[in-house]
């Protein structure tokens, strides 16, 4: 067949890609400890004696990682530019960047991951309701 | 009054079904998930955050680690659908696609689409390249921790022949005997009472107590075998152990420096709360375990706290749950130890003696205390 040698090459390059791209792992050491990765991954019956696939799982998580706490840090900043255009002091004050569980949902519902934080929590059902509903 | 009843019944279940820990949250996975909160603090503020909410912080780490979790088994479940054992980075590379479709990845339609060009891995190598090299904050030791099982030392297979056909010779060896052998031989020693016949006694005791600790000693470390975790495995002990144990405290600040903690703490320790109490010689070796037995044999010399470890004894025995061993000696009332079960009138002034140090109660109650906690802190650097 005429494409076979065609495709065959293409195997190699991406195979020797593949390979570079393995050996780069090892020269970048990633935030997450190996350690914590190849622990939830035991846990998980992933079984792999080389330590370059335990890297790119834990390249590919702090990639994930980056993205979501990007993600939320642009929500944050959104917010405070939507404040600062009721009060110019407000921005000397709320220079901080915080991650709030309101910026961490809302980018992690984008990525399918749907965390509702409650807002506040009651003794009881009826709290906080009119004196008058809550004879009911 | 039916639908009340049956609305009491869901919500009784629901909560059961959320109290109930899941894998992730279980008191086993503590040591895992605070280190993937620090690691994951560390990512934040690479990104540009200052600060974080703790509830934003626990939440993001819980995720991240059900990310991991889920790579792995994505990955293990097509290794074994192409019939292996062992992932490879094929595998693995799909097991990511998988967790990005659902955000889309460039090439994702393309049904000709080769795993080993794909796009999860080129944009893998260009976060490499533009990230800076941040490596994690504290020095990670592998865990969880698997102590090695010393199967020789308590098998009979040693060279010991079992006394008796029955026993079977992969069966663990019996414990020294003195530990379960009735010591009758003590009642004929004592016919005069002389301070060289007590003298005999506190030798017989001690020895004792020497070969009831090294059964402790033995349970403890065979009990742990097997791949037990170390920071989770017993619950017993991680309430004293928790205290001092590094890996459970909290992390260092930038440019503090670790200190040895256990073996200097000890002996001070000791040294001071056995002044206190008895003016006996300081005896700072820790490495000596009898050593620290021969500290307070004078403290326990003479009253009924060293038959009373043999019921601390006991009980530990039957916490590790390997053997049981019916010690018949009663922790209150010295006259029902086998000792001194004989008709003799002499070894019944020896009793009266001992019985009437019920005010030395609380001294009594201390040493033992002290010595319990001096075994378990001591039994520490064999299992660090």
């Amino acid at each position: 067949m005429n494409h076979n040698p065609q495709s065959s090459d293409g195997k190699h390059d991406d195979d020797s890609a593949l390979s570079d791209f393995l050996g780069s792992l090892m020269d970048y050491t990633p935030t997450i400890p190996d350690e914590l990765v190849e622990h939830y991954l035991a846990k998980s019956g992933f079984q792999c004696p080389d330590v370059r696939l335990i890297r790119l799982v834990a390249v590919a998580t702090q990639k994930f990682v980056a993205e979501v706490a990007s993600d939320a840090l642009q929500h944050c900043k959104a917010r405070q530019a939507a404040v600062v255009k009721d009060k110019r002091d407000k921005q000397q004050k709320d220079k901080r960047l915080i991650l709030t569980m309101d910026d961490l949902s809302k980018s992690l519902r984008e990525y399918g991951v749907n965390v509702k934080h409650q807002e506040y929590f009651a003794d009881s059902p009826s709290t906080g309701m009119d004196p008058a509903s809550r004879d009911e | 009054m039916n639908d009340g009843g049956l609305h009491n019944r869901k919500e009784q279940e629901k909560s059961q079904k959320q109290s109930k820990p899941s894998k992730f949250r279980s008191k086993s996975d503590d040591f895992a998930l605070a280190i993937a909160k620090v690691a994951i603090a560390q990512v934040c503020e690479s990104v540009g955050f200052q600060g974080s909410q703790h509830s934003a912080l626990e939440t993001l780490s819980d995720i991240i680690v059900r990310y991991i979790y889920s790579v792995g088994k994505t990955a293990n479940f097509n290794a074994n659908l192409a019939g292996r054992a062992e992932a490879n980075v094929f595998d693995v590379i799909q097991g990511l696609e998988e967790l990005g479709s659902g955000l889309g990845f460039a090439g994702g339609s393309d049904f000709d689409r080769c795993v080993a060009n794909s796009v999860i891995a080129r944009d893998i190598i260009h976060f490499i390249g533009d990230a800076d090299d941040i490596p994690f904050a504290y020095d990670v030791p592998r865990f969880p921790l698997v102590k090695e099982w010393k199967e020789m030392e308590s098998l009979w297979g040693k060279g010991e022949q079992p006394p008796g056909e029955h026993i079977p010779s992969w069966l663990p060896a019996f414990p020294d005997p003195d530990t379960y052998a009735a010591r009758l031989s003590v009642g004929n020693e004592t016919n005069s009472i002389s301070s060289g016949e007590k003298t005999e006694l506190a030798r017989v005791e001690r020895k004792m107590e020497r070969s009831l600790l090294n059964l402790q000693q033995r349970f403890a470390r065979n009990g742990n075998e097997g791949g037990s975790s170390n920071y989770g495995g017993y619950a017993g002990r991680a309430r004293v152990a928790s205290e001092s144990n590094p890996y459970l405290a909290a992390p260092l600040h930038f440019g503090e420096k670790e200190v040895e903690v256990s073996p200097v703490v000890l002996p001070a320790k000791l040294s001071n709360e056995v002044a206190l109490r008895n003016p006996v010689p300081e005896n700072c070796d820790m490495g000596n375990r009898v050593s620290v037995l021969e500290t307070f044999a004078p403290a326990i010399e003479g009253m009924t706290s060293g038959l009373c470890d043999l019921d601390n004894g006991q009980k530990k025995v039957v916490y590790n749950q390997s053997v049981h061993f019916k010690i018949g000696i009663g922790k209150k009332s010295f006259g029902t130890a086998p000792y001194f079960n004989s008709q003799n009138e002499d070894l019944e002034k020896i009793a009266s003696w001992f019985r009437n140090d019920n005010e030395k109660d609380d001294k009594k109650r201390k040493a033992e205390k002290i010595l319990k906690e001096s075994i378990e802190s001591s039994q520490k650097p064999t299992q660090l």
